[in-house]
């Protein structure tokens, strides 16, 4: 065979692969900025005892937690550890920890040395972290070998993986480098925080902005963007000038914007199913001292209370408020916490009460309410949900149709979150959604519908302590599934304080330079920066 | 001169003394800040340990007398969020406001007082009913809607400036733009009637009579004399301006002091709070002084009434 035959063909063929690697290589590299208005940067701290939860959106990109959810499934996945053992019906925990993971700036190798500090930091006394009452159920915490940690609790905790979790909202089990906070302390650590994640630290301008700065060859995802810069923008109309002036890249908005984004033909990101709106009928809580047996809905007299409260249910026309109020961002669902797909949510459940303000009224009357009653209105925002004083407002007004007289009252969050500790809002309404913070719906009722609980969001009342208790200890999911389907479920049906709104979807605004943004679905709050393309 | 300085210093630490207190005490009845700072679930032993790491499980009284004392000790005390000092927040937001509030100042005077010469010169004209237009459109304005206005303009359809945000010389016009045009407006409507009355004054006319060059006796002898009031109010004005500014700095994003007060308050920062209104009712004071000051320079009567 004559060699320079094939020789030609070959050299072509390696030339033809190197610039295929190259270009390869090229695509790889991160480059560009990309900037994010959002309203909020939280607490604006970086430590785990110091941050509480609501710093999750700007904290995400350089932090990571042991685990994560499959995007797909929702079902647990790793992240920095890379398998995990559950033993002993759910009280022995077992974190095999990724090797060769490395903290920024030359912090050194991460060890299950840096998880046990993290967790003892979140556990402990005067921790602000949200997840500090369920880090405090650790007995121990034992370093088996640099890469493996083992956590052993008193009772079953069948749920762990959740708090440990990148892929949830106020998931902020962030794993933290020891090394560097014991040698800067709390404020050096403060002002240069250290952690794995695909971005690094670069400035925090507090109130202004913070940036980041991709870190190459990272283990997980190099990003496409050189640099994340997130500036705090406080006024909405500002973040969609600034996102249409081509200021900005990624804007932070609520549903009500939905309309106007179109018209001006901006794009924008659906995140779906990431908060469960409803209406706290406050005062649910009969064996403690703030009790008043006079508030309609929860008087002792159980039937004429169910009646109250099935009244106020049905005569809300909830469809309505969904597609005016959160711009058609949601679903009407009548079951309690639970999204449209879960596996728990069957069709009994998920329909709502009808809109019926005639049989409202009359239910009103039998329940001995002929000419209405007066309660008040909390008109409260939260962060991340602006549109719940306007939903509060909604409904207070679909109240005043079948008679009942609503007082409405503006109040702070910081003064109305006293009131929730102290269970000191018997017989106020208010609106509110609960963020998915956790995948089943007990986990969020564990924090805020439990007896044992440090503050109650709606409700506390022995049978449904009944399910929480059997659920925590339930290892078999297929079995926590059915509880809450057919036992949990109707049960909250018939007897949850509340209007029952649905199931809300987010939305961001995005500019031409952002391409695919692939999100976990029912996570509230933006996440996976490292994998947002850029548009070609 | 020297009494009549130290009376006024004295009056000007005692403005400040009832100042801070009515802050101290306005802040605390607002709510508690640490309900924003621990999860809605935290148990009430977490409550008590950051409550009595801030201090904040001692008397009222305490709290104050402890306050007023580290005033005095130049300790403006740790921001309640950050732990960092109150001192360093101050300084971080102060050069962004003042830039904000020089150039907006700046802005101001330009247009002001050129225009308002004018319309006085001119008065009865067409520039002159223009000039004045110009001036009831700027003091009834909300600097909210004009600002809004302002960056759909020219940071959406025009794509000339920046919408929002601080950086260089561009990312500063509109927000000073929107900042100054009620106080040029102002400064228009003051220097118009103040020129008017300075120019059917006596000596302007006998100066005139004199065969002076008209533009020296407008921007010498007229302008001179016409800008005390003018002057009075711009510096008190600019103070304003520092911290004033809030609704421009939230439209515009621009980070500076009053956003930064603003935010402290809706999170219950009180040391924040207090320092930030500290900081500003001083340079009121401070500016008030000045303008008093000033005053005696500028108009000999004043000096020799006050020596």
């Amino acid at each position: 065979m004559n060699p320079r035959r094939w020789i030609a063909p070959m050299v072509v063929a390696a030339l033809c692969l190197m610039t295929a690697v190259a270009a390869q290589g090229q695509a790889a590299k991160p480059e560009g900025t990309l900037t994010v208005a959002v309203a909020t940067f939280g607490n604006e701290r970086w430590l785990p005892h110091l941050y509480v939860g609501a710093e999750d959106v700007v904290l995400k990109p350089m932090f990571e937690n042991l685990l994560t959810r499959d995007p797909k499934t929702g079902e647990l996945a790793p992240m920095l550890a890379e398998r995990w053992k559950v033993a002993d019906g759910g009280r022995t925990w077992t974190f095999y920890i990724r090797k060769g993971v490395q903290f920024h700036g030359g912090r050194g190798e991460l060890t299950a040395e840096d998880v046990r500090f993290t967790f003892a930091t979140i556990a402990k006394d005067g921790s602000a972290n949200s997840l500090a009452p369920e880090f405090r159920l650790i007995k121990s915490m034992e370093v088996e070998n640099p890469h493996t940690l083992t956590l052993r609790f008193e009772k079953p905790f069948v749920v762990f993986g959740n708090k440990v979790n990148q892929g949830l909202f106020a998931s902020v089990a962030f794993i933290q480098s020891k090394r560097h906070v014991e040698t800067s302390k709390d404020d050096g650590a403060e002002r240069v925080p250290v952690a794995t994640g695909p971005w690094k630290f670069v400035e925090h301008v507090r109130g202004d902005r913070i940036v980041y700065e991709a870190v190459e060859n990272h283990w997980r995802a190099t990003p496409n963007f050189k640099r994340l810069v997130f500036v705090k923008v406080p006024e909405p109309s500002t973040r969609m000038a600034m996102l249409r002036a081509g200021s900005v890249d990624v804007i932070e908005i609520g549903g009500e914007y939905a309309d106007e984004l179109k018209q001006v033909g901006v794009r924008t990101l659906l995140m779906p199913n990431v908060s469960w709106l409803y209406i706290i009928l406050g005062g649910q809580w009969a064996t403690k001292s703030t009790y008043d047996p006079k508030v309609p809905w929860a008087q002792p007299d159980a039937e004429r209370a169910r009646k109250v409260r099935i009244a106020l249910n049905l005569a809300v026309d909830k469809q309505a408020i969904m597609q005016r109020v959160l711009g058609g961002l949601g679903t009407v669902m009548g079951s309690w916490l639970m999204y449209p797909a879960d596996p728990w949510a069957s069709d009994a459940l998920k329909k709502p009460y009808p809109y019926d303000p005639t049989k409202a009224k009359a239910l009103l009357a039998e329940a001995g309410y002929p000419n209405g009653f007066e309660t008040t209105m909390n008109l409260t925002a939260w962060p991340g949900r602006g549109f719940l004083p306007d939903v509060g407002e909604a409904v207070a007004t679909y109240w005043e149709k079948i008679g009942i007289r609503v007082k409405r009252r503006p109040v702070d969050r910081a003064v109305f979150a006293a009131d929730f500790r102290a269970r000191a809002y018997s017989g106020v309404a208010l609106a509110y959604a609960s963020p998915l913070v956790a995948p089943e719906p007990w986990e969020v009722l564990y924090r805020s519908g439990y007896t044992k609980a440090a503050l109650s969001l709606f409700i506390e009342h022995p049978k449904l302590d009944e399910y929480i208790d059997r659920l925590a200890v339930q290892p078999s999911h297929t079995e926590r599934v059915r509880i809450m389907r057919d036992e949990m479920g109707p049960w909250l049906s018939e007897f949850a304080p509340g209007v029952a709104i649905g199931s809300a979807h987010a939305i961001a605004g995005l500019g031409p330079k952002v391409g695919d943004w692939p999100v976990i679905p029912g996570h509230m709050g933006f996440h996976n920066w490292e994998f947002i393309s850029r548009a070609r | 001169m020297w009494t009549y300085l130290i009376g006024r210093v004295l009056q000007t630490v005692l403005s400040m003394l009832v100042v801070i207190s009515i802050v101290f005490f306005l802040t605390r009845l607002s709510g508690n800040p640490i309900h924003l700072l621990l999860d809605v679930n935290a148990s009430e032993r977490d409550q008590q340990i950051l409550m009595h790491h801030l201090g904040l499980d001692q008397s009222l009284a305490v709290q104050y007398g402890l306050y007023v004392r580290n005033i005095f000790l130049g300790d403006f005390g740790r921001s309640v969020l950050t732990r960092r000092p109150v001192t360093e927040h101050i300084w971080e937001r102060l050069p962004a406001t003042v830039e904000l509030g020089m150039v907006a100042m700046f802005l101001s005077v330009l247009i002001g007082v050129p225009l308002g010469v004018y319309s006085a010169v001119h008065r009865g004209g067409t520039l002159d009913g223009a000039a004045r237009v110009f001036a009831v459109l700027g003091q009834s304005m909300p600097t909210f809607w004009l600002g809004l206005m302002l960056i759909l303009l020219f940071g959406v359809v025009l794509r000339f400036l920046p919408a929002g945000g601080r950086g260089g010389i561009e990312h500063l016009i509109l927000p000073a733009f929107t900042l100054g045009y009620f106080t040029s407006a102002a400064i228009l409507r003051l220097t118009r009637s103040a020129m008017l009355e300075v120019l059917g004054s006596d000596y302007i006319k006998f100066a005139r009579l004199k065969g002076l060059h008209e533009q020296v006796v407008l921007w010498k002898h007229g302008l001179k004399n016409a800008l005390l009031p003018v002057v009075t109010f711009a510096v008190m004005l600019f103070v304003q301006f520092l911290g004033g500014a809030v609704v421009t700095e939230t439209v515009f994003a621009w980070p500076g002091l009053g956003r930064l007060i603003l935010e402290s308050i809706t999170t219950r920062d009180y040391p924040i709070v207090q320092a930030g209104v500290l900081v500003l009712s001083a340079l009121y004071l401070t500016g008030n002084l000045f303008v008093d000051v000033l005053y005696s320079y500028l108009n000999p009567r004043i000096r020799h009434a006050r020596a």
